[in-house]
């Protein structure tokens, strides 16, 4: 499975992630900047912000209460559909979902 | 030239206050790395506990805090479960009751709210470093590293100036409850238990208690919501209020782990300097200022270790780690781990990426105030190196005796001005 992310200056990294990991552990493993997960996706850091692409957004599933008082937290400006990429997990619903690195 | 070498024989007594006092036993850690990285230590004083010291193992156990429980104690003491809900604060608990807790100060510790004070800091800055360096030789640890937390501390909690130094002082007492230079009531060494359902089992505690309860209440009487001791007493999503006692344990926490910490990481980086003049060439170049702070702070580790408790029993190395079982991860040995840094004895300013685990990065309780303590410490070198132009050793440095949270408390230099 797959996974897209679009970085500030537009470039696209597109990785293989496995099937149950989560979106930051799999942007940290392929060294994508500005996606940092300091507390290793336990929803104490904000550093791992991403916002999904609207066309993607209906599947990646909810914002939890923990993870909506943690966005207002993040660098970059909370916008529509940002998201913690921890609280993503990879599955056949998701496979080539596309995930947008805001500029702090 | 090396900045330190450490003192110990490769056999050091973890649970021994005396050992730290030393400094951090590096040849002891880096043993227990290669031969023996889940280590069973027995202890007279208490239950014995399990050693992590491995960087990847520490980074794999504190990413499963459902294993590894925070909601026992953070220290190698054993507490009585009555003592442990006296003492508590949102740092010994976990999912949910940590969170809930957790976001309400989120924000008002949040990257962009706290690099809004990066002005602040260099205002405070400026004249700690004046003072001590027309002394010309000073101990760095007193005269700069003490001052800045504090003050900055002061601006978080909204207290009045008049009243830090009493405040860093019992702060000290506090944490350094195991050192006789920063209290009369030395944790190990005790005879009384009188103060055992006080924060960190310390006459100092019952103190800032009384402390935090009068400012409340000042606060109120003239409207006061400043400062982030307003925040922790909102209500939670959930409605849940913190009770007045961990209000005042938070409180407690806050003038502790608010001042000890960025002090040892600040005093840390002037001993790097102070014994390898490169350094401050390489600062005053400006080049090296995204990653120099988590350099000075992955070389100072103040944390030395944190604890947690085994919820069930797992395999690990061989070992059988029983439910219910102390299990420390010694991040000053996983931030030394040469499997994780290259040379990592060597002070390496513009080393990236540096995935140190001084704010205990891969779990829950990652440090909240790791962006002040990283600002502070950028901007704290900016104005040093912009004053000066050589810094030297000049007398013994002394470390705090402690094996909890510790650095140089006394670090005496000698530097000559621009």
């Amino acid at each position: 499975m797959q996974a897209t992310w679009i970085l500030p200056d537009g470039k696209a990294v597109t990785a293989d992630v496995k099937p149950g990991q989560n979106l930051m552990e799999a942007a940290v493993a392929h060294n994508i900047p500005l996606v940092v997960g300091e507390c290793g996706g336990s929803l104490s850091c904000a550093t791992c912000h991403v916002v999904v692409d609207p066309a993607w957004s209906g599947r990646a599933g909810e914002v939890g209460t923990f993870e909506d008082a943690m966005l207002d937290v993040a660098e970059a400006e909370r916008q529509a559909t940002s998201r913690l990429s921890c609280q993503i997990r990879m599955s056949a619903d998701i496979d080539g979902i596309v995930l947008h690195v805001p500029q702090p | 030239m090396t900045v330190w070498i450490p003192q110990d024989d490769g056999k050091a007594d973890l649970t021994s206050h005396d050992t730290f006092a030393a400094g951090a036993p590096h040849n002891t850690f880096a043993r227990l790395r290669r031969d023996d990285p889940m280590h069973w230590t027995p202890w007279d004083a208490g239950e014995g506990f399990w050693s992590v010291t491995r960087h990847a193992d520490i980074l794999a156990l504190n990413g499963q805090p459902d294993l590894l429980s925070s909601a026992r104690g953070i220290r190698m003491e054993d507490q009585s479960y009555e003592e442990y809900l006296a003492r508590r604060t949102f740092q010994e608990t976990d999912a949910p009751d940590h969170m809930q807790t957790r976001i309400k100060v989120a924000k008002a510790f949040s990257k962009p709210v706290i690099a809004g004070f990066e002005q602040v800091i260099r205002d405070l800055c400026g004249p700690i470093l004046d003072a001590a360096l027309e002394k010309g030789s000073f101990d760095a640890t007193k005269e700069i590293a003490r001052q800045l937390p504090m003050r900055m501390l002061g601006r978080i909690m909204g207290t009045p100036d008049p009243d830090l130094p009493w405040l860093v002082e019992k702060g000290d007492a506090l944490i350094a409850n195991t050192d006789p230079d920063f209290t009369d009531h030395v944790l190990d060494k005790m005879t009384t238990d009188e103060y055992r359902m006080m924060p960190f089992n310390s006459p100092a505690g019952a103190e800032l208690f009384t402390y935090a309860k009068d400012l409340m209440a000042r606060k109120n009487v003239i409207g006061d919501t400043s400062g982030v001791l307003h925040l922790i007493l909102q209500p939670g999503p959930d409605g849940s209020v913190l009770p007045e006692h961990e209000f005042r344990n938070f409180f407690c926490l806050l003038v502790a782990a608010g001042n000890d910490t960025t002090r040892y990481s600040i005093a840390a980086g002037i001993q790097a300097l102070a014994h390898r003049p490169e350094l401050l060439a390489q600062m005053q170049a400006g080049e090296v200022w995204e990653t120099a702070p988590d350099e000075i702070i992955r070389w100072a580790t103040p944390a030395i270790y944190f604890r947690r408790t085994a919820t069930r029993d797992f395999e690990m190395h061989g070992k059988t780690i029983r439910q219910g079982q102390k299990v420390l991860y010694w991040f000053a040995s996983g931030n030394r781990d040469e499997d994780a840094f290259e040379d990592p004895f060597n002070v390496n300013l513009a080393r990236s990426p540096n995935r140190h685990l001084s704010f205990g990065q891969g779990g829950p309780h990652v440090c909240l105030g790791m962006w002040l303590a990283r600002l502070e410490v950028r901007v704290l070198f900016q104005e040093l190196a912009k004053r000066i132009r050589s810094i030297e050793p000049a007398g013994e440095q002394r470390f705090v005796r402690s094996n909890f949270v510790g650095g140089l408390k006394e670090l005496p230099v000698r530097v000559t001005l621009q």
